[in-house]
C-alpha cells in the first residue's frame, strides 16, 4: 500500500513501513543523520535527523518514525535547521580530536601537509608534488624561502623539541619532478584576465585561473618576471636559475603571457585594462622602502632598493665597505648577508629592541650570525650625516618599557646616550610600503583595500598579495591570489565566491598538550630531525651560491618517519564534519567539559577513540546484530556514557575477527584502522 | 480500657527514626501484649510512631524512644506525647488508599483480608473482564506515575490484543528525589498493590505479571516477596481457572528505568535505555508481547474501585482528575510525610493546612520532582489536578512535593534537580546527554558568581530544545525545573549574574558570614567548631578562609552568626 505525505510542501509517495528518512531519501530530499545505519535496528540517538510535524509542531526523529498517510512535515524550515544545528553543536562540544593536522591548518595556503609528507616518506614524490601544487603553484621557491608556518604548529615539537622538516618535502618533490609534472588544465573558455605584477601573487593568480581554463596576461614593470622572488630575495636563498625554471612552467601551461617592462599608470592605463579584459587582478606588491624619519635619511639606501640594484646587476656589485643595516626584519637580514657576500669587512645590524622582539625568522638571524654579522640591540638611529666622505650615524641607546599595541615591549630612549658610528654604507631596512600604480586608491596605510573573502577591490578589479596585506610572505601571497582567482572564476559563472566553511575540531596547540596526549595511531619513532646540509661557510660568505642542499630521498624518507600523523583517520568521510559544514555548526559555539581523551590502541589494527565517539550506538548494534559478536557495549550513564568492551580490556583479538564492519559504519573516526594511506 | 496490641511503625521512615531499637526494647520489656510491625500512616515527621490498640479505639504516640519513661507513659495511656492530629493533619486530607496503611500488620495477608482485602478481586472475578475494564473507565482513574493516561483505556488496549501471552508490569521504580509514595504503599500494604495487579491481569488477560522495584527499597521488596508467597499459598493467582505468573525484578539503580520502554529493556536483561515509540508497549512490549505498565499507586486504587464501584470512586475529585492523590510532602514544612488529598484541593491546602508551613515563609513548591517545576506561592490557590498543574509549568508527576522556604535559592534548587537528571540521563540522545550537562555547567557558573545574562539565555534556549529533542520523558522534562524557575524567578537568576548576589544567601560563593557583636556572648563555641580556623579570638570571621560550611551558625547559642551578602563580611587584609 502506498502512502502519500508532504515534506516541505512537496508531495511524496512512500511504502507502508518506510521511515520518514527512507521515504525522504528515496525522493531526493536530503535529511542529515549520524546514528542511522541501514544494517541495524534503530538507534534514535543523534537527533540530527529531526523533522517537524506541521500539524502538532512536534519534532520527530525521521530515522525512527514510520510514514503515515497525510503526514505533513518540515525538513528545511528555520526551526528544523536550528534544531539540527544545535544537535550538531552539542555533539561538537564534546567531540575531541583533530579533523586536520595542525600543520595543514597553519599553512596559509592550506596545502595538505600531512598527505604530502606521507607521500614523501613513502617515496611517492610525484604524488607529493601533485598534492602540493593543488594549493602552492611555486613549490621550488616556497620550498626554499617559506618561513614554515606549518612547522611552528607541528606536534612533533612536543616529543623532541623539533618539528618535522616539512618544507624540505616540498623542495625535494619540486626539484625531482617539477619538469615532468603538468597539471590538468581545463580547455580555454575564452575569458582573459589582466594581472598587474608577476610576483608570487600574480603568478599564483594566473596559475589558478589557467587550471580553470582562463587565460591571463601578466603586466610587470621589471625586465623579468618573478617580482620579489627575483628582485627581493637574494640569490643565495633562491637561485634565479631555479626561479627561471619555475616560471618556465607557467609558460608551458600556455596562455599565460608575460608582458615585461610595462608600468601601469605610465605605459598602460587601468581603465584600458578594464575594457580589454574580463577582469583585472592587481598584485603589485610592496616595493617602496619605508622612511626612517631621521635627519639625513637621504644618505641611506632603502633596503629593498639595495637588493633590487644587486639583483638587476646579476647578484654582483661593489664592496659596500663597512655597512650598517637599520632594522630587524627579514629584509634587513637579506641586506646584511648580501653585504657580507659583496665583501664588506664589517656588517652590523642596528635594532631598537632585543633579539627576542626581532621580526626576522630565527633561522635567518642564526645564519646571519654564522656568516659574521654583528648585532647591536637596543639602538635607534637619530641622525645621519656625511663627514670627510664617511657616513656618521648618530644613534641612541634604548631600554624596553611597557608593551605596546603589538604586545611587544616599547623601546624607550635612554637619556644622554647618543653615540656616533662611522660607516661606508647605511641601509635602512625598516619596512616596505605599497607603491600603488596610478588609478588604484589606497587606504591610510598605503595599501589597497579589498573585501577580504573575495579580494574584490572595485567592479571587476581584484587585488591580492603584499599590496593588500602589506609586506608578508610568499605563501600568504599565494593564498590570497588563489582567493582572488576563485572570485574571478565565480564572477564569470555569475556567482560570488565565499570561503567555504571547513569544520576543524582541534585538541589545541602542541604547547598545551602533554607528550602522551600526542601518541595517536602509533608511538612516535625516536629520531631527531634530519639536519639541513649547508655549503662551506667560506663559500657562503664569499659567493651567492645557494647556501643549503636539497634533502636526499633517503633523508626525506627518514624525516617522514617523524610525522605523528595528527589528522583524523576519517576526515574524508566523517558524517559529523559533512553535516556540520552544511549546517555551519561551529565546534566552539557551545563550550564545556569534554570527555577525557582516552583512545584505545591495544588492538593491533583498530583504534577506538572515545574522544571522537558520538555515542550513536551503531557499532554496538553492528557487532551484535550483523557480526553476531557482541563485543562492544555502552557503559556508564549521562555525560560519562561511552563505548567499551567487557571489563574495559580492549577489543579482544581472539573474538574480534577484524571484520571492520564497525569501522565501516562508524559515522566519525571513533573506530578506525590504525594506518593511513 | 484494655490494651489489645501494640503496633510499631516499622516502615523505612520508622526504622530510620529508630523503630528497630524500639521494637527490640518493647520485646524485652513487654511479654503479655502482642507487639506487631506495621507500616507507615503517613506522618513521617512523628516517627517512630506507636499505636496502642485498645478495646475502645486506638491511641497514637509520636517520637517514641526506647526508654522506660516512654513505655510507662504509653502503657498507662497518658495524654503526654500523643500524636494529636490524627489520623488526618487537617480536614483537607482524605484517607482512602491509605486507609489501612500503617494500621495492619505489614506481613499478614489475613489482616489484609480481614480489613476488606481481596474483596475487590473476588468481585472482579464474578464480572466479565470487559465489565471490570468498564468499571475502571467509569472511575476516571488516570495513571498515578505522572503521565496521567486513562488506566481503563490502557487496559482496553491490552485486552483487545489477540495474543496468547500478555504482560502487565507494575512500575515500582520510584526514583524522584523526595518521592516515597510507592515505597510506603509497598511496605505497608503490599497486598493492596498485588490485588490491583491480579484484577488488572483478569481484566486484560495478562499472563505474566512483573513488579519492577528499585533495589534501593529492600523492605518493600521483602514485604512484596512475602505477600507473593502468601498469594501462591492461597492460590489467589488463579483467576477463574487461569494461573498467572508473578515475578519481582529488582532494578539496578538507574532512574531512567522508570520510563516504560527502558524498564522493558531492563526486564529483558538489556541496557536500560528507552526506545522510540511507536511501537507502543501495548503493541510490542516485553519480549515483543503486548504489555501494559501501571504505577504502584494506580494499582493501589484498583481494589478500591472494584470494592466501592467506579461511580462512587469518581465522586471524589475534579472534572478531569478523579479520586485522591498521594503526595510525598517534604522540604520546609512542619509536618513532612505522606499526604493523601482529594483531587481538586489547592496547593495552599497542602502546603499550609496539611504541611503546617507558616504563610509568608514559603516562596514556592517544586512539584513533580526533577521532571516537574516550581510553582510560586502567589499561585498556591491553583487546584491540584493533572491539567491545572500543567498549565502552570509544573506536572502532577508521581507526587513528589517539595516546599521551598524563603531561605532557599531558586537557582541552586533548579541546579540540584538538573544535576540529578544530568547524572541519570541514559546517555542516548544528544540533547539530553550533552544538553543537560551544558545547562548544569552554566548553572554552576551562575551559582558560583561567574554567570552572565548570556548564560541565562542559553539555559532557556537549550532547555526548550532538550524538551523538543529528546526521546523519552526523562529528557523531555529534565529542563523543567530550570525553565519553571526562569519563568517565575528570573529575578533571582539576574541577581546572581548582574549583581553577583544570591538573594536567598544560599550560594556559598556569593555570601559572607558575619558575627553580630551585639548578640555575641563570646562563648567560644564557634571558634572551637570552625573546621578551618576562620574565626579569630576576637570573634571576627575571616571570609577569605571561611568555607561557608554553616557549622558556626548552627552551633551559636545566641543566633549571633549569620550569612550576608558577599562583600559585606570581613576579609583578611592582603599581605603586601
Amino acid at each position: 500500500m502506498s502512502i502519500t505525505l508532504y515534506i516541505d510542501n512537496k508531495k511524496i509517495t512512500a511504502e507502508n513501513g518506510d521511515t520518514i528518512l527512507q521515504a525522504a531519501q528515496r525522493n531526493g530530499i536530503e535529511i542529515p543523520t549520524l546514528c542511522y545505519s541501514s544494517l541495524t535496528t534503530k538507534n534514535t540517538s543523534c537527533f540530527v535527523c529531526v523533522v517537524k510535524d506541521t500539524k502538532t509542531g512536534r519534532f520527530i526523529p525521521s530515522c525512527s518514525m514510520e510514514v503515515s498517510d497525510g503526514m505533513t512535515l518540515e525538513s528545511d524550515s528555520p526551526d528544523v535547521r536550528d534544531m539540527r544545528k544545535t544537535a550538531l553543536e552539542l555533539i561538537l562540544s564534546e567531540h575531541t580530536g583533530d579533523c586536520e593536522a595542525p600543520c595543514t591548518i597553519a599553512c596559509p595556503a592550506h596545502a595538505n601537509v600531512e598527505e604530502y609528507v606521507r607521500a614523501g616518506k613513502n617515496g611517492n614524490h610525484l604524488e607529493g608534488l601533485k598534492i602540493i601544487k593543488e594549493r602552492i603553484p611555486l613549490p621550488m621557491s616556497i620550498g626554499r624561502v617559506c618561513p614554515r608556518f606549518c612547522e611552528k604548529e607541528c606536534r612533533r615539537n612536543t616529543v623532541d623539541g623539533e618539528p618535522v622538516a616539512i618544507n624540505d618535502f616540498k623542495r625535494l618533490a619540486a626539484d625531482l619532478y617539477y619538469d615532468s609534472y603538468m597539471e590538468d588544465c581545463k580547455a580555454l573558455n575564452g575569458k582573459k584576465v589582466a594581472i598587474v605584477g608577476s610576483g608570487p601573487a600574480g603568478l599564483s593568480a594566473a596559475y589558478f585561473l589557467r587550471r580553470e581554463g582562463i587565460a591571463s596576461d601578466l603586466y610587470d614593470k621589471m625586465p623579468e618576471p618573478g617580482g620579489m622572488l627575483r628582485y627581493g630575495i637574494p640569490e643565495y636563498r633562491l637561485p634565479k636559475d631555479i626561479l627561471n625554471k619555475e616560471i618556465d612552467h607557467f609558460k608551458k601551461m600556455g596562455s599565460i603571457t608575460f608582458i615585461q617592462n610595462t608600468s601601469i599608470g605610465k605605459d598602460v592605463q587601468i581603465e584600458d585594462l578594464k575594457k580589454k579584459y574580463d577582469a583585472v587582478i592587481i598584485t603589485v606588491g610592496s616595493w617602496k622602502s619605508s622612511e626612517a624619519r631621521i635627519e639625513g635619511e637621504e644618505l641611506a639606501t632603502g633596503g629593498i632598493q639595495f637588493l633590487e640594484n644587486i639583483a638587476l646587476n646579476g647578484w654582483t656589485g661593489d664592496n659596500p665597505g663597512r655597512t650598517i643595516v637599520i632594522g630587524g626584519g627579514n629584509t634587513a637580514m637579506d641586506c646584511l648577508r648580501t653585504s657580507i657576500r659583496l665583501g664588506s669587512p664589517e656588517v652590523t645590524c642596528f635594532y631598537r629592541r632585543t633579539e627576542a622582539e626581532m621580526p626576522a625568522e630565527k633561522i635567518e638571524i642564526h645564519e646571519a650570525k654564522e656568516e659574521g654579522v654583528r648585532f647591536e640591540f637596543l639602538v635607534a638611529p637619530v641622525k645621519l650625516r656625511r663627514e670627510n666622505g664617511k657616513l656618521i650615524l648618530t644613534s641612541q641607546r634604548m631600554t624596553l618599557g611597557e608593551p605596546d599595541a603589538s604586545g611587544r615591549r616599547r623601546p624607550v630612549p635612554v637619556p644622554d646616550s647618543d653615540f656616533d658610528t662611522e660607516a661606508d654604507t647605511v641601509i635602512a631596512a625598516i619596512g616596505q610600503k605599497t607603491d600603488a600604480p596610478l588609478g588604484i586608491s589606497t587606504n591610510k596605510w598605503g595599501d589597497v583595500d579589498v573585501q577580504p573573502s573575495s579580494c574584490l577591490m572595485a567592479d571587476g578589479i581584484y587585488a591580492a598579495g603584499d599590496c593588500v596585506s602589506g609586506p608578508a610572505t610568499v605563501v600568504e601571497a599565494v593564498a590570497a591570489a588563489r582567493r582572488a582567482a576563485l572570485s574571478v572564476i565565480a564572477q564569470f559563472q555569475g556567482t560570488t565566491y565565499g570561503e567555504p566553511y571547513i569544520l576543524n575540531v582541534t585538541r589545541g596547540q602542541w604547547q598545551s598538550l602533554k607528550p602522551d596526549q600526542l601518541v595517536y595511531l602509533k608511538a612516535p619513532v625516536e629520531r631527531t630531525r634530519v639536519p639541513m646540509r649547508f655549503i662551506d661557510i667560506e663559500e657562503r660568505t664569499t659567493t651567492f651560491k645557494e647556501i643549503s642542499y636539497t634533502f636526499t630521498e633517503e633523508e626525506i624518507a627518514t624525516e617522514g618517519e617523524r610525522c605523528l600523523e595528527c589528522s583524523c583517520t576519517a576526515k574524508s568521510d566523517c558524517s559529523l564534519k559533512k553535516h556540520s559544514e552544511s549546517y555551519c555548526a561551529k565546534p566552539d559555539a557551545i563550550t564545556g567539559e569534554k570527555p577525557e581523551a582516552a583512545y584505545d590502541r591495544r588492538h593491533p589494527d583498530i583504534i577506538l577513540d572515545r574522544g571522537k565517539c558520538i555515542k550513536c550506538g551503531i557499532c554496538v548494534k553492528v557487532c551484535k546484530e550483523v557480526v553476531n559478536a557482541g563485543i562492544l557495549g555502552f557503559k556508564s550513564r549521562g555525560f560519562s556514557t561511552h563505548i567499551d568492551t567487557a571489563f574495559s580490556s580492549g577489543l579482544p583479538v581472539d573474538l574480534c575477527r577484524n571484520c571492520k564492519k564497525c569501522i565501516e559504519e562508524c559515522p566519525v573516526g571513533a573506530l578506525d584502522l590504525r594506518i593511513k594511506n | 480500657m484494655t490494651i489489645k496490641r501494640i503496633k510499631v511503625g516499622a516502615g523505612s521512615c520508622g526504622i530510620a527514626a529508630g523503630a528497630s531499637e524500639l521494637l527490640t526494647f518493647f520485646q524485652q520489656e513487654i511479654s503479655d501484649i502482642p507487639i506487631v510491625e506495621v507500616g507507615c500512616i503517613g506522618h513521617c515527621y512523628a516517627e517512630p510512631i506507636v499505636e496502642i490498640e485498645t478495646d475502645n479505639g486506638s491511641l497514637f504516640y509520636e517520637n517514641v524512644k526506647p526508654h522506660k519513661d516512654y513505655l510507662d507513659r504509653i502503657l498507662s495511656l497518658r495524654d503526654e506525647g500523643q500524636l494529636v492530629i490524627r489520623p488526618q493533619r487537617s480536614d483537607r486530607e482524605m484517607v482512602k488508599i491509605l486507609s489501612i496503611a500503617g494500621r495492619i500488620e505489614m506481613n499478614s495477608i489475613n489482616e489484609y483480608i480481614a480489613n476488606g482485602g481481596y474483596e475487590g478481586l473476588k468481585k472482579a472475578l464474578k464480572m466479565k473482564p470487559s465489565e471490570v475494564i468498564e468499571e475502571v473507565i467509569i472511575s476516571g482513574l488516570r495513571g498515578r506515575g505522572g503521565g496521567g493516561f486513562m488506566t481503563g483505556t490502557k487496559w482496553r488496549f491490552l485486552s483487545d490484543k489477540n495474543s496468547s501471552e500478555k504482560v502487565l508490569i507494575c512500575n515500582a521504580d520510584e526514583g524522584d528525589p523526595g518521592a516515597f509514595m510507592d515505597r510506603s504503599l509497598m511496605e505497608s500494604v503490599p497486598h493492596q498493590i498485588l490485588e490491583g495487579m491480579l484484577i488488572g491481569a483478569y481484566a486484560t488477560g495478562a499472563t505474566k505479571l512483573f513488579i519492577y522495584c528499585r533495589a534501593e527499597y529492600p523492605l518493600a521488596i521483602k514485604n512484596l516477596k512475602r505477600a507473593m508467597e502468601q498469594i501462591f499459598e492461597l492460590n489467589l493467582h488463579n483467576l477463574n481457572g487461569r494461573t498467572v505468573e508473578i515475578r519481582l525484578k529488582e532494578g539496578a539503580g538507574a532512574f531512567v528505568c522508570g520510563e516504560e520502554t527502558a524498564m522493558i529493556h531492563s526486564l529483558e536483561g538489556k541496557r536500560g535505555t528507552p526506545r522510540f515509540r511507536p511501537p507502543y508497549p501495548t503493541d510490542s512490549g516485553f519480549q515483543g508481547l503486548p504489555t501494559v505498565i501501571n504505577n504502584v499507586e494506580t494499582f493501589g486504587n484498583i481494589s478500591l474501585i472494584l470494592r466501592e464501584g467506579g461511580a462512587e470512586f469518581a465522586k471524589v475529585g475534579t472534572e478531569g482528575s478523579k479520586g485522591t492523590k498521594l503526595f510525598a510532602l517534604a522540604g520546609d514544612v512542619k509536618y513532612p510525610g505522606l499526604a493523601e488529598v482529594p483531587m481538586g484541593v489547592t496547593l495552599a491546602d497542602i502546603v499550609y493546612e496539611v504541611g503546617g508551613a507558616e504563610p509568608g515563609t514559603v516562596k514556592a513548591v517544586q512539584i513533580g520532582g526533577p521532571s516537574g517545576g516550581c510553582i510560586p506561592a502567589e499561585k498556591f490557590d491553583a487546584i491540584v489536578d493533572y491539567d491545572s498543574l500543567k498549565s502552570l509549568g509544573a506536572i502532577m508527576g508521581s507526587g513528589g512535593l517539595i516546599v521551598i522556604g524563603n531561605n532557599r535559592c531558586m537557582v541552586e534548587t533548579s541546579r540540584y534537580f538538573l544535576e540529578f537528571t544530568t547524572r541519570e540521563s541514559c546517555g542516548k540522545c544528544t540533547f539530553c546527554r550533552i544538553g543537560t550537562k551544558r545547562m548544569l555547567e552554566r548553572l554552576e557558573k551562575i551559582t558560583g558568581g561567574e554567570g552572565t545574562e548570556a548564560d541565562i539565555d542559553f539555559l532557556s534556549d537549550i532547555g526548550n530544545k532538550i524538551v523538543k529533542g529528546s526521546l523519552c520523558g526523562l529528557g523531555q522534562t529534565a529542563p523543567n525545573p530550570v525553565l519553571a524557575s526562569l519563568r517565575y524567578f528570573r529575578n533571582e537568576f539576574e541577581a546572581h549574574t548582574n549583581e553577583r548576589q544570591c538573594p536567598a544567601l544560599q550560594c556559598n560563593k556569593l555570601t559572607d558570614v558575619i558575627i553580630n557583636e551585639e548578640l555575641c556572648i563570646e562563648c567560644g563555641l564557634c571558634v572551637k567548631t570552625c573546621p578551618v580556623n576562620a574565626i579569630s579570638e576576637d570573634y571576627i570571621v575571616n571570609n577569605s578562609v571561611c568555607t561557608r560550611c554553616n557549622s558556626c551558625i548552627e552551633v551559636c547559642p545566641k543566633k549571633a552568626i549569620s550569612r550576608t551578602k558577599r562583600g559585606s563580611g570581613h576579609y583578611a587584609v592582603k599581605e603586601n
